[in-house]
């Protein structure tokens, strides 16, 4: 299940998926960052939004429907990749003047998260090793337990990590949580990834419950 | 990719000459004009276009209103001015004897 967004393209309302949302967002980030330069930035915007709802209300079928990364990803190749505008995208752009409703910036550095995919119990350990770079988190537990016995690091530490690191809830989070870059790429790529895990982790299920049949 | 990069240095270099032919004798959509341009082969996205259309407005040699649509958000219709036409005059001048030029300098001899 996934989370939706309300936007306002080029003065259409649509509703989009959270993941769509966040790559159309740097998508459009990426270009105006790159007319900022130019004159009559603000107008160029307004044009590429204009010709992007249009764009979307005909790959939607119906009034209902909701852009997911699909339509994203076609309604860029029509419109052109930010190369094809001649931006760069490795470099971060700077928030939107549009509101945002999320308070979190968009910079490019590492951010910690628990990793609740990854958790034993809440994922404080998984979220350190993702931020500090280590692949596996069990040494970061067994660190921690070293720390935990002969430093007398208190379980309350652990509470409190857990109440204050917030959960990575979304693709955009994930990739902020291994310091990889956030553009259209790397978002679907997480996307991917994630639908894959599933995929696997619905198979696990799906055969222990045709062995338990067996016995 | 450099070749491409060449190629569509060479195509930038007449857009505009285009674009303000394709509005001579008729206004048109953002999206009608790609269309075209897009059929010639002229242009290959549609990002192009918008900054294009911007500085010639600037320039003043285009100007635009805007129209309702019954399906979708308001469009901009552009149209050429009167300095527009005199400029597009001008560049046709330049691109025939730039294509003479070409034409000459690149015969297999």
């Amino acid at each position: 299940m996934k989370k939706v967004e309300n936007i306002n393209l080029g003065t259409v309302k649509f509703v989009i998926d959270e993941d769509a949302y966040d790559a159309l967002e740097n998508y459009l980030g990426t270009i105006e960052n790159h007319f900022n330069k130019s004159e009559g930035c603000e107008e160029i915007m307004e044009d590429i939004e204009i010709r992007m709802a249009e764009l979307f209300g005909e790959s939607l079928h119906s009034s209902t429907a909701i852009i997911s990364m699909k339509h994203v990803k076609h309604v860029i190749s029509i419109m052109g990749t930010p190369e094809d505008f001649g931006a760069n995208t490795n470099t971060s752009y700077t928030e939107r003047k549009s509101s945002r409703k999320k308070s979190y910036s968009r910079q490019q550095g590492k951010r910690l998260f628990r990793d609740e995919d990854e958790a034993v119990v809440a994922g404080v350990c998984s979220g350190l090793a993702a931020y500090f770079g280590v692949n596996d988190p069990v040494i970061v537990r067994i660190i921690y337990t070293i720390a935990s016995l002969f430093l007398g690091l208190p379980i309350i530490a652990y509470i409190i990590l857990w109440i204050i690191v917030p959960a990575a809830r979304n693709a955009n989070d994930r990739l902020a949580m291994r310091g990889k870059p956030i553009n259209i790429d790397s978002i679907s790529k997480q996307v991917e990834e994630e639908l894959y895990k599933i995929n696997d982790t619905l198979e696990e299920i799906g055969k222990s419950f045709s062995s338990k049949k067996k016995r | 990719m450099k070749l491409e990069n060449m190629k569509a240095q060479m195509r930038k270099g007449v857009l505009e000459l285009c674009v303000l032919s394709l509005l001579e004798h008729t206004e048109g959509y953002p999206s009608d004009i790609i269309k075209q341009l897009k059929t010639s082969k002229l242009i290959v996205v549609e990002g192009t276009i918008y900054p294009l259309l911007n500085r010639l407005k600037n320039a003043s040699l285009l100007s635009y209103h805007w129209k309702e649509s019954k399906t979708g958000p308001p469009r901009k219709y552009y149209f050429i001015t009167n300095e527009g036409k005199e400029i597009l005059t001008e560049m046709r001048g330049t691109w025939n004897q730039l294509n003479h030029a070409v034409i000459e300098t690149t015969k297999q001899n």
